[in-house]
Parts: structure tokens; C-alpha cells; sequence
């Protein structure tokens, strides 16, 4: 069986982390947003998977795991900070939303 | 008893760094006259310790000697093999011992007379501690054995003599003299410090040890360099052309100080250091003539100025000056004991003077203008006496000291077949004997008292003392070399070993004689012109005023430096403050704020609060500095990943 | 398994663009777990085999969960969101152009500066067992810092969601 090389994993993690970077950009949609968020956060998983396969080194897997648990933190925030927005305003377009500026 | 004193040797140097720092420190709660005691008591336990150590080591045959040069390691001052190492020990050599001598025994009688001279100062404590620092400082340079502590010595006492000249620091004039002289003696101190980084250079090291003991290795040209910038040091200190003018500006600070420092010890250190350095002198000819011009120009120089001034502690001054003149023309033909007895003597005589003349300015008041002076050896005989021996001491007759020293300088002059430098150096003794016995007729002799303070003789013990003690010393100072005509050369041998000139000059008895005759003639021109014939001082003064004025004005040097240094310096100092900070300084700030103010205008634009912008501005950002990273960082991160 | 990795790698990518293009959420959120599945797959190919377990267990089966709750629970009823033009419209184009850029830039890096070098021998690794040890001694300290992340996150979303009149 050929063995796949790594560059193809990481182009692949890219093409991934890219979408989501798109995608992050083009919607206005908190929660769509939030899914492309965890896009990225899934290619660059899949890069440190490639990584220890390739050195034989477990490291890359705990901190793929590691990134999986912040991950699901950072949801549940998100997540809590949309339903606020939602219960705030029937309409949750982010564009809507510029109380950022300092 | 020998290793008592030999251990006890840097005790000698910390005693007077310890009374400075008590006296500083506890001098407040203290009574007035305890600080006077602490500050004569560590100067006087100095002075002990150094007789005993000088007894010990002076009768020593040479070789003896030789082991006590270097024998009291104090400590590293910097350690950093195998480039640079500096270590500090005590040299204990005869010509140090023969200045320490001076330091510790005249600053012990200086000391004891400032007891009764500075009672009424309302900063009696903080005079002694400043005296302590001087004295510490002083025995700092002449017991250091290499240049590096040399030169905090050399520094010390140009800040100790900054603040005893300042010491009546609500007179203008004497701040501004006290900042006149620490700036000569700055340059000096750079000059040291530029010879300093040229030994280093060329021995790799500072210590006298290292630099003496091979000094040809390095070639004439670069051994004169050396000599020359350390002869900016020593000019600088001593007072010499063209360094010479804040000598006679110190004289604003109390007559004990100049006593002290600007006429027993520190204004001397140049002639040590130029002795001190004499195999450097001995291998550079060049440098050695240098300082056997100066040391004659400035002899002649100052004597000339000496005759016309009114100020008694002025005309001390440039017979200071002169004096020292002698000295360095001495050390600069290459009789270095020559140079270092007519030190020791100078040291009685003209300490004697300042202290006579102190207790003649004390008894009327602060009064040192001549005019206002005269008549008043009945009134003062203890100070006319004294201050006649002084006179008669430093005018080279026998057998009073000056007589011995001067003629030693002379006959060492006229070896060196430099028939400039010599006439200049008879003329300038026939010029010291006229401008002391003008100083003599016109204040003790001639005439009614012509001042209008009330004349008061209460000068207490503590003042006549030491003013009696240094009369006699400059009566008998010269008289130990009546036996052996080398006496002194004798006793420094173990310091000049290596000097290729006989020290004991030889002895001529037509020139002793005809200096003798010189002197005598100035003394007879001064009692024709100030006491016999007041006339003709008046006729001298109008016909030649324009002689006088140029003399008076000191040959108009202060006004030269004025001109040349000071009005453009000052010139340049305010265009700076109106024009260049105005346009250039301020001007550039404001720009660079007015600039800060726009682009934070840009960026403000863009940040309008929206979450995508950031996002779209944190990618581009993000991808720009991953560009950067891969493709612009140290040419390619091909090379960096394995 | 080259041609495995081809089809999970189409699946992905597939899913991950209709993840972000649908209107709706809630089929963004099917695209998301096409999305993780193909991941876990490939995970698999790595010898990954403990991830690939909690790729499927936490993210599909937790965090998509809690997404399709909010979505439930928030959207229904309510106005959609993505109609008519946004205030930030024009940035559309510059966006694309933005994220092409850097996966250009980054395909490039992967070339220029990217040599793998050849894998050794894969005992065991990504086995539970071996994961396990490593999570416990190795990275214990990291371990137990995660475990207090989920705690604030946890009181952080109970104090932020459960409070009624917070204005903003």
C-alpha cells in the first residue's frame, strides 16, 4: 500500500483552514460563523495528526486532542454569547453589531 | 619596631580618609574644637607613622630599598587576565616618602594653624574635613604605584582644591575661581588619562612597574607622546604656561588653604609625577626638553608678573608659579633630586610666607591689598621676622634653605647647555629676591600704616607654632647637605638609580656666587626703590606703564583665553538655546507629533467596530506575515527546516 | 490508500464549502458533520485511532449537538438573518481574494520550505494505550490545565446565558 505523503495532508489541512477563513469572512450569520471557526480549528488539527504520523511522535496527537478540548470550550462560550445576542435582538446579523469600536 | 612601622604603612594613607569621613559624618554633634582635633590627629598620627617608616627604610642599602616599592598590596582594582589587571599597592620608595613627608608634616602644621586662623568661620567642621580629603588624596597620588590610581588621587585633590577655594561659597568670585581651577585641572587630568590609554596600548599595562621597567621598547616617538600628554597633566596641576591661570584666582580661597595646596603640596605634583616618570623623560628627549621649556618660560614668566602685583597672596601666587617653574625645569634637564629638594625647601619657605602674610591679612581684617598695608613690622614683629626669613629663604641666600635648593636647580641648568633656559632662570632669581623684598618694604617697612582697619596682634598659639617651626625648617632645611654636597641625591638614589645623569650636580663655585650677587642686587633694587627713594618706583611706574599694565594683567592671558575660548563657546552656547533648539529641538518633536496625530486618524478610520473587518484585516495581516516569514526572512526558510 | 485519502479529502473539502455556504444553519451543520467524519477517516489513515474516536464522540456528538440546540431554540420564528445586502457587502470580494492569497502563499511555503523526511516505525502510536500514558505523564501538566479551561468555560456560559437583563 503507498504510503500518502505528508504534503498532501497539509495541503489539504490549507484548503480546509482556507474555507473556513472564507467563510468566516463572507457570513453574517453568527452561528454559521462559529461552524466555519471550527473548521479551521479541524485543519489544523489534521496537520498536527500529520506531523506526529510523520515523526512518530505522540506529541502532535495530545495537542490535536488538546485543541479538540478548547475547541468545544470556546463553543460553549460562542455559543452562550450568541444566545445573548439572539434574546437582545430579534435580528443577529453581526454586521448590525459595531459596539466593538473603542 | 621596623615591622611595626613597615605594617602599619597603610595607616598612613586611611588615616586622613578616616578623619575626613568622621568629622563629615559626626562633626555636627560634636563640639566645634573636637573636629579640629580629629582633623590635626589624623594628619599628625600620618605624619608619625611616615617619619617612622621613612627611618626605617631610608638608611636601607639599595637593594633593600628596592623590596619596599611595591610591598603593601591593597587590592585589585580591576582583574580581568590576561588583558587587563590593576592592582593597588603602596609604593614606599624614597621619593615618595620624601613627598609624603611634606604632605603629612607641613599639612600637620598647616592644620594646627587653621585651628586659630579659621575660628571665626561659620563652616569651621566642614574646613577640616575638606583639609582631611586634601591630605588623604595627596598621599593617594604620591603612594600609588601605578597611573591608574595616580589619577583618582591627581582627581581628588583637583576636587578638594575646588572646594576649599569655593569655601566661602557666598562670594561669587571665589565660586567662580574654585570652577576656574577644577576646569585647568580637568584638562590635565584628560591629558593623564590620554597617556594612560597610550601605555596601555603600547605595554598593555598602567603600573609603574611594567611601563618603567623597559620604557625604550616602544620606540622615541611614541615614549614622547606619553611623556608629553602626561606633561599636560603635570602643567595643568602645577600651574605652568599656558595652564597657569587659576593659580592666582585660587588665592580667593583662606590663606591656609593656599598655604596647603596651592603652594606646599598639590601644585608640586606635577614636578612628582614628571620625577615619578623619569625613565620616560630619560628615553624621550624630546618630551624631557618640553618640560625644561616650559618649567624656565613659566620661571621668568611669573617672576615678571610677581614684581608689579598689589595683592600680597598674588604676588605669593606667581612666586609660586616661578618657584614651581624651577622645579620642573629641574626634573625636565634630568636632575630629579635637584628638582624634588627644592620642593622640600619650597614647601617651608612659601608655606612660611603664606602663613606670615596670613597672620598679617588676619591681624587687619581680611585686608591683602600692599597699598593699604606698610609700617607694620612694629605692630606685627612676629609675623615681620618670620615672614623676612621667608623672603630671605626663597631669594636663595646663605645659608638659609632656598640658597642650597636654587643652587642645585642652576648648576644642574648649566650642565644642560641651554644658554636661554639659564638666563632666563638668573634673571627670574634676581626677579624673586626684588618682588619679595617689594612685598617686605612695602608692608612691614615703609612708612605710616596706610589701611584703615584697626591693626590687632592676637594671633593665638596654635597660628605662631607652626609659622615659628617652619621658620626654622626654612633656616635649617638646606643645611643637611653642607656636609656632603650629594646629600640629597644620596638620600633619593634609590629612587633615580636608572636616571643616566649624575643627581649630585656638579658644584660651581662662580655661578653659587654670581646668583648670590643677583639676589642681593634685587634686594637692593626693592630697599632703593620702595624704601630709600620711594621716587623712583613712581618714576619707574610712570614711564614704563605700559610695561606695567601688560605685567599687571598677567601679559593679558586671562583675556586672550577669554576670547578664544570662552566668548565663542558662549557665543555658540546661545545660538544653540535661540536658534538651533528653537528651530531644530523643538521643531522636530512637535513634527513627529503632528505625524503620530494623522496616522492615528488613519487607523482610527479603520477600526469601525464591525467583527468581519477585524476578521478580514487579522487575515491579511496573518498571510502577510506568513509571507514575510517564508519567502523575505533570511532569504528563504528553504535552508532552515531540515 | 492513496485513494482513500482522495475521497476523504473531496468529502471534506466538499462538505466544508457547503458548510459555509448554506443559508440555513442547520444544513451547514450536516455539512459539518460530513466534514468531521471525513476527518476522522483520515485521522485513521494517520494511526490516529483515539482521536479519530473523539472526533466523532466530542465534535459530532457534543459541540454539533449544542450547535443544533441553539439553533433550534433561537432561530425558530425569529426573521432570517442573511437577507438583502450587508452593511459590510463590499468586502466580500476582498475577503475571497484575501483567503486565496494566503492559501497561495502557503501551498508555496508548504513547497519552498517543506521536505518531510521518512517515517519510521509505527508501533503502536495513536493506540489508546499509548495516548493515555503520554496524556498522563508526559503532558499531565497541560491535561490538567484543559480541565480547569472547561471549568471557567463552563461557569462563564452559566453565568452569561442564565442572566436575563444583561444590556449591551
Amino acid at each position: 500500500m503507498p504510503q500518502v505523503p505528508l504534503n498532501l495532508y497539509l495541503e489539504l489541512s490549507a484548503v480546509l483552514f482556507i474555507i473556513g477563513v472564507i467563510g468566516f469572512l463572507l457570513r453574517r450569520n453568527p452561528i454559521t460563523m462559529l461552524m466555519a471557526i471550527e473548521l479551521m480549528w479541524n485543519a489544523g488539527n489534521l496537520a498536527f495528526v500529520a506531523f506526529a504520523r510523520n515523526y512518530i511522535d505522540m506529541s502532535g496527537q495530545v495537542f490535536a486532542f488538546f485543541v479538540i478540548t478548547v475547541a468545544a470550550a470556546e463553543a460553549a462560550i460562542a455559543l452562550a454569547i450568541v444566545v445573548m445576542v439572539f434574546r437582545r435582538r430579534e435580528n443577529a446579523d453581526v454586521d448590525d453589531i459595531s459596539i466593538m469600536r473603542g | 619596631m621596623a615591622n611595626f612601622f613597615l605594617s602599619a604603612a597603610p595607616l598612613i594613607l586611611f588615616f586622613p580618609l578616616i578623619g575626613a569621613a568622621t568629622i563629615a559624618l559626626f562633626g555636627p554633634y560634636v563640639h566645634r574644637s573636637a573636629s579640629a582635633f580629629i582633623g590635626c590627629l589624623s594628619v599628625g598620627l600620618s605624619f608619625l607613622l611616615t617619619v617612622g617608616v621613612a627611618f626605617v627604610i631610608l638608611p636601607l642599602p639599595l637593594a633593600q630599598q628596592a623590596q619596599f616599592d611595591h610591598s603593601h598590596f591593597v587590592g585589585y582594582w580591576a582583574h580581568i587576565p590576561p588583558y587587563l589587571i590593576i592592582s593597588f599597592r603602596l609604593l614606599l620608595d624614597p621619593l615618595a616618602l620624601l613627598w609624603m613627608l611634606i604632605i603629612t608634616g607641613v599639612g600637620l602644621l598647616i592644620h594646627v594653624y587653621s585651628v586659630g586662623y579659621m575660628a571665626e568661620s561659620k563652616n569651621y567642621r566642614t574646613f577640616f574635613s575638606y583639609m582631611n580629603l586634601f591630605v588623604f588624596m595627596m598621599l593617594l597620588l604620591v603612594m600609588s604605584d601605578n597611573f591608574l590610581w595616580l589619577l583618582v588621587g591627581w582627581g581628588g585633590v583637583g576636587l578638594a582644591s575646588y572646594l576649599l577655594i569655593g569655601f566661602d561659597y557666598e562670594r561669587p568670585i571665589a565660586v567662580l575661581a574654585a570652577r576656574k581651577a577644577l576646569i585647568m585641572n580637568v584638562i590635565g587630568d584628560v591629558g593623564i588619562m590620554i597617556a594612560m590609554f597610550l601605555m596601555y596600548a603600547h605595554f598593555g599595562s598602567v603600573s609603574f612597574q611594567n611601563v618603567f621597567n623597559n620604557p625604550a621598547q616602544i620606540g622615541t616617538s611614541a615614549l614622547s607622546w606619553i611623556g608629553i600628554w602626561l606633561l599636560v597633566g603635570a602643567v595643568a596641576k602645577s600651574a605652568q604656561l599656558p595652564l597657569q591661570t587659576w593659580l592666582p584666582d585660587a588665592m580667593e580661597g583662606p590663606t591656609p588653604v593656599s598655604a596647603l595646596i596651592h603652594a606646599a603640596t598639590m601644585v608640586t605634583a606635577g614636578v612628582y609625577l614628571i620625577a615619578r616618570a623619569h625613565p620616560i623623560y630619560d628615553n624621550a628627549p624630546l618630551a624631557a626638553e618640553i618640560v625644561a621649556i616650559v618649567g624656565g618660560v613659566t620661571a621668568i614668566f611669573a617672576a615678571t608678573i610677581g614684581c608689579v602685583q598689589y595683592d600680597i597672596k598674588r604676588v605669593l601666587a606667581y612666586s609660586t608659579m616661578s618657584q614651581i617653574g624651577y622645579m620642573i625645569l629641574a626634573v625636565g634637564v634630568g636632575a630629579y633630586a635637584a628638582g624634588a629638594f627644592h620642593f622640600m625647601t619650597h614647601a617651608f619657605f612659601k608655606a612660611l610666607l603664606f602663613m606670615a602674610a596670613g597672620l598679617v591679612i588676619h591681624a587687619i581684617g581680611g585686608e591683602q591689598d600692599i597699598r593699604k598695608m606698610g609700617g607694620l613690622a612694629s605692630k606685627l614683629p612676629f609675623a615681620f621676622w618670620t615672614f623676612l626669613i621667608g623672603a630671605i629663604a626663597i631669594s636663595g641666600i646663605f645659608p638659609f634653605a632656598g640658597f642650597f635648593s636654587k643652587d642645585d636647580v642652576l648648576d644642574a641648568v648649566l650642565t644642560f647647555h641651554h644658554p636661554v633656559l639659564f638666563v632666563c632662570v638668573l634673571v627670574a632669581a634676581g626677579l624673586t629676591a626684588f618682588y619679595m623684598f617689594r612685598l617686605v618694604f612695602l608692608t612691614f617697612l615703609t612708612g605710616p600704616y596706610r589701611g584703615t582697619h584697626e591693626v590687632h596682634a592676637d594671633a593665638d598659639r596654635t597660628m605662631t607654632v607652626p609659622v615659628a617651626i617652619l621658620a626654622v625648617l626654612s633656616v635649617v632645611g638646606g643645611w643637611f647637605v653642607l656636609p656632603h654636597h650629594d646629600a640629597i641625591a644620596a638620600m633619593l638614589r634609590g629612587s633615580f638609580s636608572d636616571a643616566p645623569l649624575p643627581q649630585a650636580a656638579e658644584f660651581n663655585v662662580g655661578l653659587t656666587f654670581g646668583v648670590l650677587a643677583l639676589a642681593l642686587a634685587g634686594i637692593a633694587f626693592a630697599w632703593a626703590a620702595y624704601q630709600w627713594r620711594p621716587q623712583i618706583a613712581t618714576a619707574l611706574h610712570r614711564s614704563l606703564s605700559g610695561l606695567h599694565d601688560l605685567l599687571f594683567n598677567a601679559y593679558y592671558v586671562d583675556v586672550l583665553y577669554d576670547w578664544l575660548f570662552q566668548r565663542p563657546t558662549y557665543a555658540l552656547a546661545l545660538w544653540l538655546r535661540d536658534t538651533f533648539e528653537v528651530d531644530a529641538i523643538t521643531a522636530l518633536p512637535a513634527a513627529g507629533v503632528r505625524l503620530g496625530a494623522a496616522l492615528g486618524e488613519l487607523a482610527n478610520r479603520w477600526e469601525t467596530g464591525y467583527l468581519r473587518r477585524y476578521g478580514l484585516t487579522f487575515v491579511v495581516g496573518a498571510a502577510l506575515l506568513l509571507f514575510l516569514y517564508l519567502f523575505l526572512s533570511h532569504g528563504s526558510a528553504a535552508g532552515a527546516a531540515p | 490508500m492513496i485513494v482513500l485519502f482522495w475521497a476523504c479529502a473531496l468529502v471534506a473539502i466538499a462538505s466544508g464549502i457547503w458548510t459555509i455556504a448554506s443559508r440555513q444553519p442547520v444544513h451547514s451543520v450536516v455539512g459539518l458533520i460530513v466534514n468531521f467524519a471525513a476527518l476522522a477517516i483520515l485521522f485513521l489513515t494517520l494511526s490516529a485511532d483515539f482521536l479519530a474516536m473523539m472526533q466523532i464522540l466530542i465534535y459530532a456528538g457534543a459541540i454539533l449537538v449544542l450547535f443544533l440546540f441553539v439553533i433550534a431554540l433561537l432561530t425558530i420564528g425569529s426573521a432570517p438573518i442573511e437577507t438583502g445586502r450587508g452593511r459590510l457587502a463590499f468586502q466580500a470580494a476582498p475577503s475571497v481574494a484575501a483567503g486565496i492569497a494566503a492559501l497561495v502563499i502557503m501551498g508555496a511555503g508548504l513547497r519552498v520550505a517543506w521536505s518531510p523526511t521518512a517515517a519510521g516505525p509505527l508501533n503502536d502510536l495513536g493506540s489508546v494505550a499509548n495516548f493515555g500514558q503520554q496524556l498522563l505523564t508526559t503532558h499531565v501538566f497541560a491535561f490538567e490545565a484543559t480541565a480547569f479551561i472547561l471549568l471557567i468555560a463552563i461557569v462563564g456560559v452559566v453565568m452569561m446565558a442564565g442572566r436575563k437583563e444583561l444590556r449591551f
